[in-house]
């Protein structure tokens, strides 16, 4: 009992990375903002937690399937962009929404078959996409503005019997998050590709039969419509379009599957530590927020303690 | 003095300074709200210059002409719309003219001590968004009344500002500014805000909404325009310029590119190189660059910013050619520049005093006071006798003019 909560702590052995470490920082932070700062507490806030690190959540969780298989997707950001300009082009939804879809679609494969078949690396190739993504975005719109279907942000921002969507939505989100990852064949793949590629045997998993070629396509065009997703989600919350509102993602969403103990070499993580991981973030804001620390200082402070969890989790201290 | 001969004042001065001073003796012993005479006069100066000339000023002598420009604004301060009392918000701010309302005295008069909330739409963009913070905060804290200044930074990101707005309206504010980052990143926040009793100022951008209570609008399209008025005035309505616009997708670059097309309709001036220089020195100066090496032929260049500004006049000058008119605005580097080398410009006046303006608004809600709904900051551009008054050798290129920063604070941020 001792040496297994030895190992959880450490991470030792663990294919599912040391995620406890940002867990207890978020109980620590949880409960000294509940302390110290009257306002965090309360369902109003709560409820804002969970609306801003939702977005965060979403796209974390098909950031997390590229990342392991070794992989990385930097174009999340400028799916997101481009999903809320398309749900804000003056069309009903029933073209939109399936426009989004299939421009998701295209991005992973796109992004997938660059790495596979042209052996570009995944950085650079998700790189471009993001130029190209972010490119059509600011065609499509070049201001943020119009705006998007009604349904959406009622579904965002509204209740049911009494209780926020997002309370809703967010359980659904990781059960699919959950089957994909830990519930299926699929994710077995992934953990024995990113691992045979964490080694230096990209053909390990291959040479057992999976097919890793096809599993990177897919898992590209699952972080695409994850971000698609987000990307709704986040037109909901602003209630228009904006070719910039993604930007930030790319690199928020690998922090956050990186803080959560994914390791980005691929083969170790696991979905809970992703969204412990996202909640971290999210935490971060709010809590600097409500404690009311400077402007000038949030962004060093949040930089600092992303440094210190990620630094701590390395893959040579798991053992692995 | 009599109050027509302070108004003859406005008329037969020569010199802005000369003309306000009338003004305001006018407005003293006349008891009008200064807001109204303003608007009254600067009509009447727009009139005098543009087709009476001096044939108006002889005809003003008359003692005739005194009591009836009297009467005529004595009138108009009766009949005009009703307009709330007398607040300064800042130099140059003024009521809007239409379709304006008012917000009652007493609507939101609460004891101190207050908490203020601030969402800004992005403080470390660049040396005029890191002021307009120091002078929000500044205000805030010279009144002893704001014990909780609360200021967030969304980085000019959207998402960020809607969750600022979410967290800031969490913490119960007893007044929310809000600095918007797009037309529609504040809107939900502000409508939320009110709903929940909280008043909202917005100011430094515009918003889709209208549900705020009270905003301050620097006019984009006017910045724009006093620039292109003035090259189409330095040109003859015909020339070649280049234009540096700010950063891309940004509504205040998208404004002032308006302003500047409008001032060049009807004109014989074409646009033979343009591209964004995202309001920074060094994008300014890769971009006059560029310009220069593919084209040196220029008459005129319109700069959406001062920082692009000074890098144009660096490239030139390194290049070894003529400094055409060109357009800058309010920063005491481009004005140490302008001052130096005497080259014709302009200076667009575009205040991070706004952003105290805003803490002012807030500060006067609670109070009891009675505030427009609307105000609008649409000044003239500054020429280089105006620019020698405020310019600073002992501080640094990064100060922003007009400002309203306290002596001590811009030595401990400015100072050289």
């Amino acid at each position: 009992m001792t040496a297994t909560l030895k190992n959880i702590l450490t991470g030792k052995n663990s294919r599912q990375g040391l995620w406890i470490l940002p867990l207890i920082i978020v109980v620590i932070g949880f409960v000294s903002l509940s302390v110290s700062t009257e306002d965090f507490a309360t369902s109003q806030n709560l409820s804002n937690l969970l609306k801003q690190a939702m977005p965060l959540i979403i796209v974390a969780i098909g950031q997390m399937i590229v990342i392991l298989l070794g992989g990385m997707d930097l174009s999340v950001g400028s799916m997101i962009s481009l999903t809320t300009a398309l749900l804000a082009i003056d069309a009903p939804a029933v073209v939109t929404i399936p426009l989004v879809v299939v421009a998701a679609v295209m991005v992973g494969f796109i992004n997938g078959f660059s790495v596979v078949r042209l052996n570009v690396h995944p950085i650079i190739a998700t790189l471009s996409m993001q130029f190209i993504v972010l490119g059509v975005a600011k065609l499509i719109r070049p201001v943020a503005g119009g705006s998007v279907p009604e349904f959406l942000v009622q579904w965002v921002n509204g209740t049911i019997f009494g209780v926020s969507t997002v309370f809703l939505l967010t359980p659904i989100v990781i059960l699919i998050g959950w089957k994909l990852i830990h519930g299926s064949r699929y994710g077995l793949h992934l953990f024995a590709i990113g691992g045979g590629a964490a080694e230096g045997q990209e053909d390990a998993a291959h040479n057992f039969g999976i097919s890793d070629r096809r599993n990177i396509i897919v898992a590209y065009i699952c972080s695409a419509l994850f971000a698609a997703l987000a990307g709704a989600f986040l037109a909901g919350r602003i209630a228009s379009g904006d070719p910039n509102v993604g930007t930030i993602f790319a690199l928020d969403s690998v922090t956050a599957v990186a803080i959560g103990g994914t390791q980005l070499s691929g083969g170790i993580g696991g979905l809970h530590g992703t969204l412990i991981g996202a909640l971290l973030m999210a935490l971060l804001s709010n809590g600097m927020n409500l404690a009311n620390l400077s402007a000038f200082l949030q962004g060093s402070i949040k930089g600092g303690i992303l440094l210190l969890v990620v630094a701590l989790q390395s893959r040579k201290k798991m053992g692995l | 003095m009599e109050a027509g001969t302070a108004l003859i004042g406005l008329f037969s001065r020569e010199d802005e300074k000369a003309r306000c001073a009338s003004l305001e003796e006018a407005v003293r012993i006349m008891n009008i709200p200064k807001s109204k005479a303003t608007v009254l006069c600067r009509t009447i100066i727009e009139a005098h210059s543009a087709c009476l000339g001096a044939q108006w000023r002889k005809l003003m002598t008359t003692n005739f002409k005194k009591v009836a420009l009297a009467a005529l604004i004595a009138s108009t301060a009766l009949v005009a719309p009703a307009f709330a009392e007398d607040i300064i918000l800042m130099d140059g701010v003024e009521p809007r003219q239409e379709n304006n309302s008012v917000v009652e005295a007493g609507a939101f008069q609460t004891e101190g001590p207050w908490k203020i909330a601030m969402s800004h739409f992005g403080v470390n963009a660049n040396t005029w968004t890191v002021q307009t913070a120091h002078e929000a905060q500044g205000v805030a804290d010279g009144d002893d009344r704001i014990t909780d200044f609360i200021m967030l930074d969304a980085n000019f990101d959207q998402a960020k500002q809607v969750a600022d707005i979410e967290d800031l309206i969490a913490q119960d504010p007893d007044v929310l500014i809000v600095m918007p980052v797009t037309g529609t990143s504040a809107d939900a926040g502000i409508e939320a805000a009110v709903a929940a009793g909280i008043p909202v100022i917005v100011h430094t951008g515009r918003t889709e909404t209208q549900a705020f209570t009270v905003e301050i609008q620097g006019g984009a399209e006017n910045f724009g325009r006093v620039m292109g008025d003035f090259l189409v005035d330095q040109l003859g309505g015909t020339g070649n310029i280049w234009v540096l616009r700010g950063l891309p997708s940004h509504p205040e670059d998208i404004n002032r590119y308006a302003g500047l097309v409008q001032s060049l309709e009807g004109t014989d001036i074409t646009i033979t190189q343009e591209e964004h220089g995202n309001w920074v020195y060094d994008e300014g100066k890769r971009v006059c660059e560029t310009f220069y090496l593919n084209d040196p032929n220029v008459d005129g260049i319109w700069s959406s910013g001062a920082d692009m500004t000074r890098a144009c006049v660096d490239v030139l000058k390194q290049f070894g050619a003529d400094i055409p008119p060109l357009t800058g605005e309010g920063n005491n580097g481009y004005f140490g520049q302008w001052i130096e080398e005497g080259f014709p410009s302009i200076s667009a006046e575009y205040s991070p005093a706004q952003a105290a303006a805003g803490v002012r608004a807030a500060v006067a809600l609670l109070e009891g006071q009675e505030l427009n709904k609307h105000y609008i900051y649409e000044p003239a551009g500054w020429d280089v006798a105006k620019a020698g008054e405020y310019y600073r050798d002992d501080l640094t290129a990064n100060v922003w003019w007009p400002t309203e920063l306290p002596e001590e604070t811009l030595q401990e941020l400015y100072g050289q």
